[in-house]
């Protein structure tokens, strides 16, 4: 390419100052540093667990203890489980008004525009700090409706959704899994409980934030959603955290149950802080007729290992993932999915987009399973990458498993950077190389960037802004 | 002998282990290994190719099935040649090798070293055939240096019968400008290991890699090609095309492997198998890991049942559904096989699946 | 003074040279025709003028409006006035025609568009070209067709009015009616004080059109110019022929 006096000039970082502002922590109490039955007894006694769930917790600190660590993806050398405190509590009970909640926390969720987004727009929000949900609140017509929203400490004691969350908890991500579940299943603590009755359909979103604030803190919530037949609903997952320079665990574990003919969709936007290991977990048992959305941003982290897996039980149930990755400087994230088709006439559709910068490592890795009874099924996956420099990488990892003839699976993958007749195209018409880039860059984002929550699509726009200003060359 | 060769056909990179497609310990129980003998093999090799009975010192390469694979055959050939095409020949037969085993001859270990000096080109033939009954076991190692500007076209084709295990191991590394072009043809075998890597280490240097595969019964295949983009300018292009039938499986990994510094590099890979009953299992597993902004990759696979379009467009024109399919399948396997310098190596390869589609009741299903 | 000076023009591509010294100058208000058989470098000079890195200015210089142009980006010539119409114009997935129309405008004019008129203007060009309204939230020549992605350029010609449009085979794989409508919108353009030069194989699109000057290049050269009527020479004679008469 002819030398147009590009500069190479690399900005610092992307602003990330509305996450990185820091509260002092300000813990009623902390476990020790370190994984120990010790301290998984102490977390449950303090919660105040029923017993089942005391014993659920020992038993998975023993799968922790016997199962390896993963032999593949980004490297988790930087993360000791010794350094790790499992539990901090803030001093604060969970309350459903944002002027019970304690001004360091309720400005931090200020800062992140969560209060307004629920007056806004959202049917109910929950606001988990650390390890435990200092806010949930749910509009009273939703609420009317049958629809439960609360955090499921409270589901938990409670006598009519209690058995429900015992009949669910971790029975479609059981401990065994893997490694980090593991540990989920002996340590977790906040997250949400939803339940939407059959037939009912929640018209606004839920949101729940999770920010984690104590340095050298695991984040372990644990998100339990019903559906039921008929009934549909659309929930919001948001995250973040300041950085700090030890290393900070997200072990978080979804359990997501779409009943026979009910839609749920489940957006994520990730933005955890550069010093974060995410290692979350998602999984949704989607019956006869129903439909599962997932829609996934991720921006954030030091390391991610995210692949939300859609299990299409019933006949005709149907999975959608739209998904974004964006790796930049000291990233690796290593995100995709998993599906199986368990039923006939099952359909999945899946799409995703990464752009790699500035030394930025991304991994698309997916897995399609097509099982032997599964006939008529369909599946199409389609991923592309983007190249912005030659320090970073992007690789592709997808494996299909098709156990029948009678099926329609397509699969279609593209890397490269940005094409030199593009950006050439778009200058001549008045466009500079900086801007002709951001452009092509945004409209590679498009169809994704849509399917966030406007907010964060606004946002996840700025952001790449941010990001190719002057930034490449 | 008991042997459990281990991590044969590893992926480049690792992906979740229940996915089984990491790379597979397999256990072999091998017949004696006897030298093989004259009415075991044909070998022709043209007058302008130069053979060497020694050790040629050429470099390291790495291999598709790995190094256990590799060391197996380093250790107890018994066939195989190591020749040297010289600077800018280009002899107009084929090399042309075929091994056929039987009850005296059941293993069949052949060690082949091909290198090809600056600007000539060569073709090779490689055939494995066994007499039908025999338990035979062929593991082969077959390594390929183009130099600058020189090609090498491989075709190996296994027909091997149903009793035998097959290894078919295949590395290469090209020079400036220089290009393999491969042909695998896998048809036959029991259980079936087959794979080849290639090092584009020169500037502007290319790898076509085009594999067709045929399983039926309960025969297995498992199969393993690498790309490795090192030099500016390289070129690959995969293509793997298969059908399955009755309660055959494959895995199919094919890796192209942008390394950095491989500017202006391009890398197509293109799968499509055809299955034919509920009882197969196809495993794809297609990567691309890329160090490099500069670069072009592309991958595309599509399995299923047969276009009914297709079929119908056919039946159109009077042929009934199973003679339909069968052409359908054999119009797939053409561009590989045309590629088959051998008039009677073509047949026998049409012949192997002529016969085999007769037998088969799943395609009529 | 001219508005475009090409002078001694040199260029290469991958080190092979393909224009050989190309001296070509348009006035103000004038039209241009250029002709030549494929392979002369026909693509390759309006592609230099707008500045394609792919092509290396070994020699010689382009002055455009009174300023020497021949290492500025292809930015700042769009905004010096410059316009190029595409042979192959890129798709640009995810950025739809509006959108793009608008951030090109106010980078060129460096002035914030208004909105609603910007909409309404853009709405009632697309209406002159028959294109459907639709088409303005479409991702820039996405799926397109051949005759579409042409009509789009015209458009974003139009909506840029710039001093001088240069059109590379805008009206090839055209059917009659869009050769039609294309023709038409570069007639609404031309006026007298802006310029064209339109490379062409067939003289439909010249229909409407007052044409200056006529040049012929061949093998990176101009080999002739002359009026209008040079084009029913090369019609008759064909380009060989004409080269070989220039030569002799």
């Amino acid at each position: 390419m002819r030398d147009t006096g590009v500069r190479k000039t690399y900005v610092e970082d992307i602003d990330r100052s509305i996450y990185d502002v820091k509260d002092k922590v300000n813990a009623s109490f902390q476990v020790e540093k370190g994984l120990t039955a010790k301290i998984v007894n102490e977390i449950a006694i303090k919660k105040n667990d029923p017993e089942w769930m005391r014993l659920f917790r020992l038993k998975s600190l023993q799968v922790y203890n016997r199962l390896p660590m993963p032999s593949w993806g980004p490297s988790l050398d930087g993360l000791d489980m010794e350094q790790i405190i499992t539990y901090i509590r803030p001093d604060t009970r969970m309350s459903a008004k944002w002027t019970e909640v304690p001004d360091d926390i309720k400005n931090t969720f200020e800062r992140l525009g969560i209060p307004k987004a629920e007056r806004d727009y959202l049917s109910g929000v929950g606001a988990q700090y650390d390890s435990e949900v200092v806010y949930h609140n749910l509009r009273e017509e939703v609420s009317r409706q049958g629809v439960i929203y609360t955090d499921m400490e409270s589901a938990i004691h409670d006598p009519v959704y209690g058995p429900m969350v015992k009949k669910h908890f971790m029975k479609l991500v059981p401990p065994e899994d893997h490694k980090f579940v593991a540990l989920h299943g002996a340590v977790w603590s906040g997250g949400s409980f939803v339940y939407v009755p059959p037939g009912v359909n929640v018209e606004v979103p839920l949101q729940s934030y999770f920010r984690l604030n104590a340095p050298g803190a695991g984040q372990f919530e644990h998100t339990l959603i019903i559906v039921g037949a008929g009934a549909s609903l659309h929930f919001i997952e948001g995250c973040s955290a300041p950085k700090y320079n030890v290393a900070n665990l997200h072990a978080g574990c979804v359990e997501l149950y779409v009943g026979e003919n009910a839609h749920l969709r489940y957006s994520t936007v990730e933005n955890w802080s550069k010093n974060m290991y995410n290692l979350n977990t998602k999984r949704a048992l989607v019956e006869k007729g129903a439909s599962m959305e997932w829609v996934s941003g991720s921006f954030g982290s030091h390391v991610s290992y995210l692949y939300p897996m859609s299990i299409l039980k019933g006949e005709k149930a149907r999975m959608e993932f739209t998904g974004i990755t964006f790796a930049g400087k000291g990233q690796s994230l290593d995100t995709g999915m998993k599906v199986v088709h368990a039923a006939p006439y099952t359909y999945s559709n899946i799409s995703t987009k990464s752009i790699s910068k500035d030394g930025g490592n991304c991994t698309y890795r997916s897995s399609v399973k097509i099982l032997p009874d599964a006939h008529d099924c369909k599946s199409s996956v389609s991923c592309e990458s983007l190249m912005l420099d030659d320090r970073s990488r992007s690789d592709t990892i997808p494996v299909t498993d098709i156990q029948n003839d009678n099926v329609d699976i397509g699969h279609e993958a593209k890397i490269g950077r940005i094409s030199d007749d593009a950006i050439f195209y778009l200058m001549s018409r008045g466009l500079s190389e900086e801007d002709a880039k951001a452009m092509i860059v945004t409209g590679f984002a498009e169809p994704i960037a849509k399917e966030l929550p406007m907010e964060y699509a606004v946002e996840m726009n700025n952001l790449i802004r941010l990001e190719m200003e002057g930034s490449i060359g | 002998m008991n042997t459990t060769f281990q991590k044969i056909n590893s992926l480049p990179v690792s992906t979740w282990g229940w996915l089984g497609v990491n790379g597979t310990d397999v256990p072999a129980e091998i017949p004696e290994i006897v030298p093989c003998k004259k009415e075991n093999k044909i070998v022709r090799v043209p007058d302008s190719v130069k053979l060497f009975s020694g050790v040629l010192p050429v470099p390291e390469l790495e291999t598709a099935l790995g190094t256990d694979a590799a060391d197996f055959v380093q250790d107890h050939w018994n066939c195989g040649i190591t020749a040297v095409v010289p600077a800018g020949t280009r002899p107009e037969q084929p090399i042309f090798l075929s091994y056929h085993m039987d009850e005296s001859n059941p293993a069949i270990v052949d060690r082949n070293t091909l290198v090809a000096e600056e600007g000539s080109e060569v073709t090779v033939v490689m055939s494995y055939l066994s007499k039908e009954g025999v338990s035979g076991f062929h593991s082969g190692l077959t390594r390929l240096f183009a130099g600058k500007n020189a090609v090498i076209h491989l075709v190996q084709v296994q027909l091997l019968g149903d009793t035998c295990v097959n290894f078919d191991n295949i590395g290469a590394v090209t020079q400036e400008n220089g290009a393999v072009d491969i042909v695998q043809v896998e048809f036959g075998a029991k259980s079936s290991y087959a794979g080849c890597k290639t090092r584009l280490l020169g500037k502007g240097s290319r790898m076509d890699y085009n594999t067709i595969y045929f399983g039926d019964q309960d025969r297995s295949l498992d199969m393993n090609v690498v790309a490795e983009h090192a030099g500016q300018k390289t070129n690959s292009e995969i293509s793997a095309s298969g059908a399955l039938l009755d309660e055959s499986s494959k895995i199919f990994r094919g890796t192209i492997d942008f390394l950095r510094g491989a500017k202006q590099a391009v890398g197509h890979e293109s799968e499509y198998s055809l299955l034919f009953s509920p009882k197969v299992r196809s495993r794809t597993a297609p990567l691309i890991l890329c160090g490099e902004e500069n670069v072009e990759g592309q991958h595309a696979a599509t399995t299923g049942k047969i276009d009914e379009n297709k079929l119908f467009y056919l039946m159109s024109r009077g042929l009934d559904e199973l003679a339909a399919k069968k052409l359908v399948i054999e119009a797939q396997f053409r561009p590989a096989t045309e590629k088959i310098p051998d008039d009677a190596l073509r047949r026998a390869v049409s012949e192997f699946v002529e016969k085999r589609l007769n037998k088969i009741e799943s395609l009529s299903q | 003074m001219s508005l475009l000076e090409i002078k001694n023009l040199r260029v290469s591509a991958d080190d092979k040279a393909i224009l050989k010294g190309i001296n070509l100058s348009v006035g103000q208000g004038e039209i241009h025709v250029l002709m030549g058989p494929n392979g002369g470098g026909k693509s390759t000079l309006v592609n230099t003028v707008m500045g394609h890195p792919q092509y290396r200015v070994d020699e010689g210089s382009i002055v455009f409006d009174g300023k020497d142009i021949t290492r500025e980006p292809t930015n700042e010539r769009a905004k010096a006035g410059l316009f190029l119409s595409f042979q192959n114009p890129e798709e640009v997935p995810g950025v739809t025609l509006e959108n793009f129309m608008r951030t090109s405008r106010t980078a060129i004019t460096g002035k914030p568009v208004k909105l609603f008129a910007y909409q309404k203007d853009l709405k009632g060009k697309m209406e002159e070209l028959g294109m459907d309204g639709e088409y303005a939230s479409r991702y820039l020549n996405v799926g397109f067709s051949g005759g579409e992605k042409k009509k789009s350029e015209i458009l974003q010609m139009l909506m840029l009015n710039p001093k001088l449009a240069i059109l590379d085979e805008t009206d090839s794989g055209l059917d009659v009616d869009a050769v039609k409508i294309v023709s038409q919108g570069v007639e609404k353009f031309k006026n007298r004080d802006n310029s064209l030069l339109v490379i062409t194989h067939n003289t439909k699109i010249l229909e409407y059109l007052n044409v200056d000057y006529v040049h012929v290049l061949m093998d990176g050269k101009i080999v002739k110019t002359g009026p209008r009527s040079l084009i029913d020479q090369i019609n008759e004679a064909g380009f060989q022929q004409l080269a070989a008469a220039a030569a002799g």
